[in-house]
């Protein structure tokens, strides 16, 4: 079911227009990906392992040039900007790497904090905003902690810090909740909802489609290269659905200790 | 922010050696300068005038009217003229201690000091002595002059030459370990990128680290080289008394202060390639 929405005067932050891409030349990964991502919009990305989720957003975090057709963000062709204005443009895009992506010999505080260093942003106008990430994350504790001493999910944590500390417009997670338990799965979601609510754009790219179905929200799906915007996923049954919402209530209080 | 990593130390040690070369060849460049200068300069004033004749006597008049000659001259500073018993001593390395007889017309030498103008243009002086004391000849030093400031010319060059060399393996040694660093961070620089650093803070941190390494490196060259450099004079003084062949090393802070620009020209050096081999190679990413 594809569907219409009134969004008249929210701005389009992300237009994909006939965007094709091509790793070889040969075979094409997306192919006339047509989409947009306005202000405010919370979308999950689903789609079989391989197939292209990854790929689709690197176009939109500017570390792939589509092969064809026009891919527009914030109102700027990113075919035509030149190479000085990219920093700009990243920097309004939190991203949460598949694999995380943290550089070892930063510690987690230090990782966190990168995206305002690179900006030139004095330590003291980020450091409370990077502990209280960190506490939040459930990582209060290992603020000097190097990655390689970190598990998978903490990994995962750090990597979801650092793509919120510079308040960026849009986020984009990909499988943010692919190594963490349930509850901190819940928990990050619940996150990303609230930032969502509060104007960030989101976009999640998930395997998990209890997860998908649990949080009501429009759905790109990716299927042989080609992308279809679909309604919130139904529950499979009411049952599943009172379990997992009471369950994500309770962690979401004893989280802020409420 | 890309790390020291592996390539760290061992860039040092060359750094290090390179800075140790260059300020030894540098150090030479003073040197021979000096040395030269030293040299030519005490020579330069100087003219010696040598009489000959067939018996004593004509050597005396001659040695007499060249005398006259000499002080009547202007700038002519000052007249030495080396007494018979002088002259015998001379003699005496070849011809022996007691056997210079009387009757050998041991020949006259008179030592003048003259002012650079004079020594530019000695032909008048010259025609003068020959009128008044055939038997005189001058002797103007310039063989000697010409071949020292000829190869002292010739020690700067090759010295100069080899610092810059040096400087340029510097140069070719920073690029290639900031492209190799660059090429083992890529990780890094890829993940700078992505949560927006520019190129230009990418290059900074980068250069921050050669400037350092550089500096660390070129002053244990330096202090190495000011090492050997008092070692060495300290030994030649011990050969040669008089202390003449080193003057660039021995009370000499005009070429210390020269040494410990080498740190200084390195470590920019390193910086500055550091810094544009970055940004070349970035600006060809998208
Ligand atoms: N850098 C690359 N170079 C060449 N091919 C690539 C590259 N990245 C991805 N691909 C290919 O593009 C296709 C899509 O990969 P992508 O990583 O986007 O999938 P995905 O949907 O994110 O998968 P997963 O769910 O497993 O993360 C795959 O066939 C992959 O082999
Ligand atoms: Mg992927």
């Amino acid at each position: 079911m594809v569907i219409a929405q009134s969004h008249k005067q929210r701005s389009v932050l992300v237009n994909f227009e006939n965007v094709g891409l091509s790793y070889d030349g040969v075979s094409e990964t997306l192919r006339d990906v047509n989409m947009v991502i306005r202000d405010g919009d919370f979308r999950f990305l689903t789609g079989p392992s391989g197939a292209g989720k990854t790929s689709l957003m690197r176009m939109i975090y500017l570390a792939q040039k589509p092969s064809s057709g026009r891919l527009t963000l914030f109102g700027e062709n990113i075919n035509q900007l030149p190479r000085d204005q990219l920093p700009l443009m990243r920097r309004r895009i939190g991203v949460v790497f598949q694999e995380f992506r943290l550089l070892e010999h930063l510690t987690a505080f230090e990782n966190i904090a990168l995206p305002m260093r690179v900006q030139g942003v004095n330590q003291n106008e980020y450091a409370q905003d990077v502990t209280e990430l960190l506490t939040w994350v459930g990582l209060g504790d290992r603020v000097n902690a190097l990655p390689e001493t970190l598990s998978g999910g903490e990994k995962q944590r750090v990597a979801l810090a650092r793509a919120l500390v510079s308040k960026p417009d849009l986020i984009l997670a990909d499988e943010p909740t692919g190594n963490v338990d349930p509850i901190m799965g819940e928990r990050i979601m619940r996150l990303l909802v609230e930032l969502n609510r509060l104007g960030t754009a989101v976009i999640v790219a998930t395997h998990d489609l209890t997860l998908v179905r649990r949080m009501k929200k429009n759905i790109l799906r990716l299927k042989d290269g080609r992308l279809s915007l679909h309604g919130p996923l139904k529950d499979i049954s009411p049952a599943t659905r009172a379990e997992a919402s009471s369950r994500a209530a309770g962690d979401e209080r004893s989280a802020l200790g409420a | 922010m890309p790390e020291a990593g592996a390539a760290g130390a061992p860039l040092m040690t060359v750094i290090a050696v390179i800075s140790f070369l260059a300020c030894l060849a540098l150090a030479g460049f003073f040197f021979v300068r000096q040395a030269a200068q030293q040299w030519t300069s005490d020579l330069s004033g100087s003219i010696t005038v040598q009489i000959v004749g067939d018996s004593p006597s004509v050597i005396d008049r001659d040695i007499a009217a060249a005398e006259n000659v000499l002080r009547a001259t202007s700038g002519v500073e000052e007249v030495r003229v080396y007494s018979l018993e002088q002259r015998r001593k001379l003699l005496e390395p070849w011809l022996g201690k007691g056997r210079v007889s009387d009757s050998l017309p041991v020949p006259g030498i008179i030592a003048v000091e003259v002012s650079p103008a004079l020594r530019k243009d000695l032909s008048g002086l010259q025609m003068d002595l020959a009128n008044r004391a055939p038997g005189a000849r001058l002797d103007d030093h310039g063989v000697w002059n010409d071949s020292l400031s000829a190869s002292a010319q010739t020690g700067q060059i090759l010295a100069f030459g080899i610092f810059l060399l040096i400087m340029v393996a510097a140069c070719a040694v920073i690029i290639y370990a900031a492209r190799a660093g660059l090429a083992a961070n890529k990780e890094i620089i890829d993940v700078l990128h992505l949560v927006g650093a520019s190129d230009e803070f990418i290059a900074a941190e980068v250069q921050r680290r050669f400037f350092v390494l550089g500096l660390r490196g070129a002053l244990m060259g330096l202090s190495l080289a000011i090492i050997v450099l008092l070692l060495s004079g300290w030994a030649l003084q011990g050969l040669e008394p008089s202390g003449y062949f080193l003057p660039a090393i021995r009370n000499n802070s005009a070429t210390m202060v020269w040494l410990l620009m080498v740190p200084l020209l390195i470590c920019t050096v390193a910086a500055v390639s550091a810094k544009q081999t970055v940004m070349r190679s970035l600006s060809g990413r998208w």
